[in-house]
């Protein structure tokens, strides 16, 4: 085994950090480079007229769980030793709903905001602001909502194991999906009167 | 969707599909006696009771205690957030699944080190990872963060703080040193004075 390089012990863990500005920067880039920097893009999934960004985020899924999977079966990656966030059930919902509606009003999620202010959009620059805004609010209030926050525990639970099937059967099922959504998008963006911007 | 895609798309599904047939690959779930002997030797499977109790109160997430002393004790008293599994039962299907979470760190005590140590060496043995032994048990972890010890008088600045953390979790786990103060009867305390804002006045900053 060779990967994780940082918990596997080949490379220290204070290169974590070291790590994330590179791998943030990758991410960014893909990002700015996919068009995620407009929210005329973005939004266009609700509006059925640009799927692209359900698409780039099903490909990174599908691509990224079947190299891992391989590279597991090829003895290179123990993915046992990959930090798994934990789960918590009610917080994830309520939290989901909170940035989905945040999402379709404002034309942005979290990282593509900052790609959008980075490159100088007013209204990223907006989004980053009320989202800063946000995140202070919610820390000087936590107390308040710190037993809703933790509540619905589950572990470090993994999709599979709740479905009861193993992570390849899984990822075969998630990969027919993807294929089966971007058919499904492009027909529908079909449909859809094009929208220029 | 455009035909160009279509090549990737067939592509992805055979991918997925030969994870599914391939055969099961020769997980062998015994560790290499070689490897288990230099991971005894060594000790970094070994957590202090300081560790553990700072992890406690940060509440991490990562963070499986597993105590594997008699229910009894148990119900009498254990760490928070602690479950309790016997040391005989700990290859139960129940158990290997739960030790196999990834992203938890599982950390065995009992009232000493030796049934913690049995317990690891098995799990060891076992293939699992991210397993360690809280070092000297539940009884280190109450001489060490329960019970009030002097400070000595050449103490270095790092042993000051590392008893002030310790101060601190004593209070965290028992409540211990939080003095309040009650009034006599009788008493009404000091006369508390409110100054209330003239009418009028325009509050400092803003627009």
């Amino acid at each position: 085994m060779i990967g994780p390089i940082v918990s596997s012990g080949i490379v220290s863990a204070a290169w974590d950090n070291i790590f994330a500005v590179f791998l943030g920067m990758g991410f960014g880039f893909a990002l700015e480079s996919s068009g995620f920097s407009s929210s005329r893009k973005i939004i266009g999934t609700f509006f059925g007229y640009d799927f692209v960004v359900v698409k780039v985020f099903f490909t990174a899924a599908i691509v990224s769980s079947l190299g891992l999977l391989y590279l597991s079966y090829m003895g290179l990656v123990d993915y046992s030793l990959l930090y798994i966030q934990p789960t918590f059930l009610a917080s994830a919902i309520l939290g989901g709903i909170i940035m989905g509606i945040g999402f379709a009003m404002g034309g942005f999620c979290p990282g593509t905001s900052l790609c959008a202010a980075a490159v100088g959009r007013i209204d990223g620059l907006v989004f980053f602001g009320g989202m800063f805004i946000g995140v202070f609010l919610f820390s000087e209030s936590f107390p308040l909502f710190e037993n809703m926050y933790y509540s619905g525990s589950m572990g470090a639970k993994m999709i599979n194991s709740v479905f009861g099937i193993s992570p390849e059967l899984f990822t075969f099922f998630l990969v027919l999906m993807a294929i089966g959504m971007f058919y499904g998008a492009g027909w529908i963006q079909n449909k859809v009167k094009k929208i220029e911007y | 969707m455009e035909k160009k895609y279509a090549l990737p798309s067939v592509l992805l599904v055979v991918l997925a599909l030969g994870l599914v047939i391939l055969p099961g690959k020769n997980d062998s779930r015994e560790t290499d006696p070689n490897l288990l002997l230099s991971s005894v030797t060594e000790k970094s499977r070994y957590l202090s009771v300081d560790q553990i109790t700072h992890r406690i109160i940060e509440n991490d997430p990562t963070l499986m205690l597993i105590d594997l002393r008699p229910t009894s004790q148990f119900k009498t008293f254990a760490l928070p957030g602690s479950i309790n599994i016997s040391s005989d039962s700990i290859l139960s299907a129940t158990n290997i699944e739960r030790f196999n979470q990834p992203g938890k760190d599982k950390i065995f005590y009992a009232n000493a080190d030796l049934t913690a140590e049995m317990v690891w060496m098995v799990c060891a043995r076992f293939s699992m990872k991210r397993i360690y032994v809280m070092k000297g048990g539940l009884n280190e972890w109450f001489h060490t963060i329960i019970e009030m010890k002097p400070v000595p008088v050449a103490a270095s600045s790092s042993d000051l703080d590392l008893q002030s953390f310790r101060n601190a979790a004593r209070q965290y786990f028992t409540g211990a040193g939080q003095k309040t103060v009650v009034p006599a009867s009788g008493q009404s305390g000091e006369k508390v004075t409110v100054t209330r804002k003239a009418p009028g006045e325009k509050s400092g900053g803003g627009c």
